[in-house]
């Protein structure tokens, strides 16, 4: 979907942001970059929509070098969301989803519709929220817009540079939890820069991390935190590891051989029980509400087993012991 | 009472048509000054030279800094010296607009400037052009700063424009030369009493229409909550 070609980016004061970046992000995944300021995230994510544009190399959007298209019309198929700064404090909510929509020239009816569907997608009330201004609004009602605004004329590929930065950590952790929720309905090929490795690990399906433009590792979340390519990912990781770990690592893992035989079909699924991609602190977390030591664990509608508290809280130990973390 | 009747008719129909010079004055002044520093303006924020920002910056604000009266004067000396006229309604225009246009232009420079550089960026990133940004993010968000920069510059020309009764462009200055003249207070305040009201009435209209043109989302008065 986006391939990135040897892609050299260096001011003209000489500073190198990018370096020599080759990567592909396959269409419908979210990929993560992730990096200290400076490492070249935002720098990497801006060239995609030329914004900023690369000194070397190519970068091609299925397959066609963005080079050699119309800038402006490069910008409209590609949804862009930034912190909640970037709404546009003079505009209505609905005139601020409506701006790409309108220089694509939708018919009115068109925007219309739109705007209430994705205010419903976003979970706020389209006759409450329409004609309000952003001033109205909290960080999270805002941010929530933010989103809606980049997915408005339906764009293939979205681009997020750290949307839920400016938030509470109670809100931002609610916004992550429903946008990884909206992502799966709306399929969207998503290139997020965070700072933020937790947030990484939950948002991304793969992560790049990089370090003064230089890519260090592009890998799924568990091999990531399992299996750091080199010192600067193990140190970027430090002490969180433990924590990532939990996070990344899902039942499957610690669940010996699912087993096809015992497997059967459920007809109803408790609303609160363990599925096999649930995170061990998930686990932990639902041992937890319920206060029981063996629960069932479901994969979909498929029973494949039970977990014993006691298992889950070993591999959590073992865990601690590999990754010598501290809590 | 019987004053205020007896100098409203003496000197009623001359304050009508000082009055209305000075509007006369003051409006063209203000329409040209309003034009040329909004497109100057906004070609400086634009200029890839910030040599040329300094130097256009650096001409208005020495022009803000001659005494009006000398600036009338030089005006005059070197239209006599071009051939132009240098009595009546040309000269003193000249001198009001490059008296009024500075602090439009800066306000529309540093308004325009001033508007968040990331806002600027999210708009270019969703596919504006250029213009685009211009007419529906910068100019709407640097509203207020520019309007205020107009107010200024409206209420300073009504004060200027009295003074160009002495090269016979007319306008409430005619009234107060004469007063001094003569020692006659009378004409005196039929000549700044109407000023002042001037002054008022239209930083009030600019006032309106500031509000009218101020995007609502802008506004102070939207309330904090939904």
């Amino acid at each position: 979907m986006i391939r990135f070609e040897h892609v050299n980016k260096t001011y003209p004061n000489g500073l190198k942001a990018v370096c020599n970046l080759s990567l592909e992000i396959e269409e419908g995944e979210t990929l993560v970059l992730l990096g200290t300021s400076g490492s070249g995230k935002t720098t990497t994510m801006k060239m995609v929509n030329r914004l900023i544009e690369p000194t070397e190399g190519r970068i091609l959007i299925e397959d066609t070098d963005i080079m050699e298209q119309d800038p402006i019309r490069l910008r409209r198929k590609i949804g862009y969301a930034i912190q909640h700064i970037g709404l546009f404090p003079h505009m209505t909510v609905a005139e601020n989803i409506a701006v790409v929509p309108k220089l694509l020239k939708w018919s009115e009816d068109k925007i219309d519709k739109r705007i209430c569907e994705l205010l419903s997608l976003v979970g706020l009330q389209p006759e409450q929220f329409r004609l309000c201004y952003p001033a109205q609004l909290s960080g999270g009602q805002q941010q929530r817009i933010g989103v809606a605004r980049a997915l408005a004329a339906d764009p293939p590929i979205v681009l997020m540079d750290e949307p839920f930065g400016a938030l509470d950590p109670i809100t931002r952790e609610q916004l992550q939890n429903e946008f990884i929720e909206l992502e799966t309905e709306i399929k969207k090929t998503i290139i997020f820069v965070t700072h933020d490795v937790f947030e990484a690990v939950k948002m991304g399906d793969r992560i790049a991390l990089l370090d003064a433009g230089v890519l260090q590792q592009l890998a799924a979340p568990v091999e990531l935190v399992d299996n750091p390519a080199n010192e600067f990912v193990d140190q970027f990781l430090g002490q969180h590891r433990f924590q990532l770990s939990l996070l990344t690592k899902t039942l499957k893992t610690i669940i010996p051989q699912i087993n096809q035989e015992t497997a059967s079909e459920k007809s109803s699924v408790p609303p609160l029980c363990l599925k096999v991609n649930s995170s061990l602190i998930e686990a932990l977390d639902i041992f937890k509400k319920t206060g029981k030591v063996t629960l069932p664990v479901y994969q979909k509608c498929l029973f494949v087993g039970n977990l014993q508290k006691a298992a889950l809280l070993k591999a959590i130990t073992d865990i601690l012991g590999e990754t010598g973390g501290t809590t | 009472m019987n004053t205020v009747t007896s100098f409203l008719q003496k000197l009623g129909p001359e304050i009508l048509s000082r009055t209305y010079e000075h509007i006369y004055l003051v409006f063209f002044a203000m329409v040209i000054a309003t034009i040329t520093a909004l497109f100057v303006g906004v070609y400086l924020t634009r200029c890839r030279w910030p040599k040329l920002v300094s130097i256009i910056m650096g001409v208005a604000g020495t022009v803000q800094t001659i005494p009006s009266l000398a600036l009338i004067a030089f005006i005059v000396v070197i239209f006599a010296f071009v051939k132009l006229p240098t009595i009546g309604t040309v000269p003193a225009l000249v001198a009001l607009v490059l008296y009024a246009l500075l602090p439009i232009l800066r306000n529309t420079y540093t308004g325009i400037k001033q508007v968040d550089s990331s806002i600027v960026e999210v708009a270019t990133g969703m596919g504006m052009k250029p213009h685009q940004i211009l007419f529906s993010v910068e100019l709407p968000l640097s509203l207020p700063v520019i309007m205020a920069g107009i107010r200024i510059s409206a209420v300073w020309t009504i004060g200027v424009a009295t003074l160009c009764g002495l090269i016979g462009a007319g306008g409430l200055g005619d009234l107060i030369i004469k007063g001094l003249r003569s020692i006659r207070p009378d004409y005196l305040l039929a000549g700044t009493l109407p000023a002042a009201a001037l002054a008022l009435v239209f930083d009030w209209i600019l006032g309106l229409v500031e509000k009218w043109l101020t995007p609502e989302g802008l506004r102070a008065s939207v309330e904090n909550q939904v």
